[in-house]
C-alpha cells in the first residue's frame, strides 16, 4: 500500500503519534509504549547534555519527527542563519523522518516575540515565506512540511485567502503541508470561515502530516468570544469530525497528539492516540471499499 | 500612517512594539489601520510573557521559591521588556537576569539573590550548554616545553565558575531539597564560597574550591596563559590542579599566545 506520507518519509507510518515531552522521557524509556512516532519542538533540544542524549536513545526504538517553533519563516528580515545552522545540527544528530515548521512569524529586529504571529495574507508575506521554505529546504538539503496557522486576527490588507496561501507555498516551493484540524476550525471559528472548504481547498497530494489538540474558548471584553489554540486538553469533538473529513479527503496520514499545557500522564496522551488510530483505519477502510468499487 | 498599506516589515516592527511595550499609542494607531480587530493583539502579548515568564521560571526555580509567584512575575516581567530573547533556543535565556536583580529595587533587601541567580546561571550551562570534545593532555604534547607556558586554554561551555560572599550552594540545595530547616540554619555570614559548577554524566554538580585553586582554575578559563595561571596560583600542586581539570573536562580547545604575561591583571571578583 503505498500511503500518502511515502513522499516524505518512508519510516513514519500514517498511523497517530504523541508530542513528546521532557516529563516523560523516563516514561517512554522505561515503558517502550506502543506508539507509531513522536514528534518533538526542535528547540527543546539544541542544547547538549542528557535532553538530546535521551531523545537519541528513544530514537533508536521510536520514529521521530522535528517540529521547529522559532524559525519564523515569515519574518521580513531575513531567516536567523544561526537559528538554521542549530535546527540543521539537530537534524544531523537525531536524524529525524519529517522536519516541519509554520507559516507564522516570531521575530522582528534580532528579537524573538516567543509566539507564532499571524502574518498578513498577501503576495509580498507569500513571496518572503517562499523565499524562507527555499532556504531551509536547500540547507538541510530535504522537503519540509510548514502547518497552517490558528490565528486571533486577520489584516485588513490580506488578499489571499489562507487555504490558498498555503496551496500556493507548496506549489512553489515543492514543501509539504502539516494539516493542522485545530488549526483550522479554531481559525474558522474566529474568523467566520467554513472549516470544511478550508480542508477541501488544500492540495491532497502536498498534505504530509496532521496535528490534533485542544483549545479553549475564551469570553473578550467586548462580550464576544475567541478560541485560543492553548494545546491544554483532550481533542473537542466538532475537531474530531473533522479529522475525520480530512482523512476521507486526504488518505491515512500521520497524526500528532499535541499537548504542551497541563501535560497529562502519558496514558492520556495515548488513550487520544488509540482514537485517532481507530478513526484513521475506519476511514481508510471505507476509502480502499470506495476506491474498489 | 493613514490608510497607506503598510509593508511586511512596518507591520512586523509595529507588533513587536505592541508586544513588548502594551501602552505605546503609535502601535495602536498604526495597527488600527491594519488590524481587525485591533485590540486581539493583546492576546498573543500575554502568550508571549506567559511563555517567556514560564521559561525564566524554569531556568530560575530556586529564585522563583525564594521570592514567591507574585513577586518573580513582576521581575521577570520587567526583565522581559528590557531584555527580550534574541533566540527562540531559550534554554539559556536569562543570561542578564543575576545583574538584572541586583539593580531591581524591590530585590535590594535580599543581598544574596543576585548570587542565587548567578549559581542557576552556571547551572543552567551545565544543563543545558552544547556538547564539546574535552581537550585531551595528549594533544598539547607537540608544543615545545618552553612554549607551554604560552598555552590559553578554553574551558567546555558547561563548565563555570561561581563566587560569592554568601553561601549560595548551601541556600540553592536547601530550596530545592525543599528542606526549610536547613534553608533557616543558614548563616549569611558564613563567610564566601567559591564554586565550581559542571555537568558530571548529564547531572549538574556544584563543588566548592579554595581560594588558591580557585584563582588558577579562573586564570586558566579566563583564557589567560599558563605561565599567568602558575604565578597566580603560587602553589606547588597547581599541575596536579591543571591535570584534574583534564581529566574531568573542563577544557575544550587551546591556543597559543605571542607572549608570556607574567604579571596578572587585577581581577575583579
Amino acid at each position: 500500500m503505498f500511503g500518502a506520507t511515502d513522499r516524505y518519509s518512508s519510516l513514519i507510518p500514517a498511523k497517530a503519534g504523541i508530542g513528546l515531552r521532557f516529563q516523560h522521557h523516563q516514561a517512554v524509556l522505561d515503558t517502550r509504549p506502543d506508539i507509531a512516532w513522536m514528534e518533538v519542538h526542535t528547540e527543546n533540544y539544541m542544547g547538549g547534555g542528557s535532553p538530546i542524549r535521551c531523545l537519541e536513545a528513544i530514537r533508536c526504538d521510536i520514529p521521530i519527527s522535528l517540529h521547529g517553533v522559532g524559525l519564523s519563516l515569515g519574518s521580513a528580515e531575513g531567516l536567523d542563519q544561526a537559528h538554521l545552522d542549530r535546527i540543521r545540527q539537530v537534524a544531523e544528530r537525531i536524524e529525524p523522518d519529517l522536519m516541519s515548521e509554520h507559516i507564522a512569524w516570531s521575530v522582528s529586529g534580532g528579537t524573538y516575540l516567543a509566539d507564532l504571529l499571524p502574518l498578513p495574507m498577501t503576495e509580498e508575506a507569500l513571496a518572503v515565506v517562499c523565499r524562507h521554505v527555499d532556504q531551509v529546504q536547500s540547507t538541510l538539503g530535504r522537503r519540509i512540511l510548514v502547518e497552517n496557522p490558528s490565528t486571533y486576527m486577520q489584516f485588513w490588507h490580506s488578499t489571499i485567502p489562507e487555504w490558498e496561501f498555503m496551496a500556493a507555498v507548496a506549489v512553489r516551493t515543492g514543501c509539504g503541508i502539516l494539516c493542522d484540524v485545530n488549526n483550522i476550525y479554531v481559525s474558522a471559528i474566529n474568523h467566520g470561515w467554513n472549516p470544511l472548504a478550508y480542508l477541501t481547498a488544500l492540495p491532497p497530494d502536498a498534505v504530509g502530516e496532521i496535528h490534533l489538540a485542544g483549545h479553549t474558548v475564551r469570553q473578550l471584553a467586548d462580550g464576544g468570544t475567541v478560541r485560543i489554540d492553548d494545546h491544554a486538553s483532550r481533542v473537542c469533538g466538532e475537531v474530531w469530525s473533522l479529522y475525520e473529513a480530512a482523512l476521507l479527503r486526504f488518505g491515512p496520514l500521520p497524526t500528532l497528539i499535541e499537548w504542551d499545557q497541563n501535560v497529562p500522564a502519558l496514558d492520556v496522551l495515548l488513550d487520544e492516540a488509540r482514537r485517532a488510530d481507530a478513526l484513521i483505519d475506519v476511514t481508510s477502510d471505507g476509502v480502499r471499499r470506495a476506491d474498489a468499487a | 500612517m493613514g490608510s497607506a498599506v503598510l509593508t511586511l516589515l512596518e507591520i512586523q516592527i509595529a507588533v513587536r512594539a505592541g508586544i513588548l511595550d502594551n501602552g505605546n499609542a503609535t502601535v495602536s494607531a498604526t495597527l488600527g489601520d491594519a488590524l481587525a480587530p485591533a485590540d486581539r493583539l493583546s492576546i498573543y502579548r500575554n502568550t508571549s510573557r506567559t511563555a517567556l515568564i514560564n521559561v525564566l521560571r524554569l531556568n530560575f526555580p530556586v529564585v522563583h521559591r525564594l521570592v514567591g509567584e507574585g513577586f518573580f512575575a513582576t521581575a521577570a516581567d520587567t526583565y522581559i521588556t528590557h531584555e527580550p530573547p534574541h533566540t527562540a533556543w531559550l534554554d539559556l535565556y536569562g543570561e542578564a537576569f543575576p545583574e538584572f536583580l541586583q539593580s531591581f529595587e524591590p530585590a535590594a533587601a535580599l543581598s544574596y539573590l543576585p548570587d542565587v541567580a548567578r549559581l542557576e546561571r552556571a547551572v543552567g550551562r551545565a544543563l543545558h550548554a552544547v556538547d564539546a570534545e574535552p581537550l585531551e593532555y595528549s594533544q598539547l604534547l607537540d608544543i615545545v616545553p618552553s612554549a607551554r607556558g604560552r598555552v590559553r586554554f578554553t574551558p567546555h561551555p558547561s563548565v563555570s565558575l561561581v563566587f560569592s560572599p554568601y553561601p549560595v550552594d548551601a541556600i540553592w540545595r536547601a530550596v530545592l531539597a525543599r528542606d526549610d530547616p536547613a534553608l533557616a540554619a543558614i548563616d549569611l555570614s558564613a563567610g564566601s564560597v567559591r564554586l565550581l559548577v559542571e555537568r558530571r554524566a548529564g547531572e549538574v554538580d556544584v563543588t566548592r574550591m579554595d581560594e588558591q585553586r580557585w584563582k588558577f582554575t579562573e586564570a586558566l578559563f579566563a583564557g589567560d596563559p599558563l605561565s599567568t595561571a602558575l604565578v597566580l596560583a603560587d602553589n606547588p600542586g597547581a599541575v596536579a590542579w591543571l591535570a584534574a581539570h583534564f581529566t574531568a573536562g573542563h577544557l575544550s580547545d587551546f591556543a597559543l599566545s605571542n607572549t608570556e604575561t607574567l604579571v596578572p591583571a587585577e581581577r575583579a571578583q
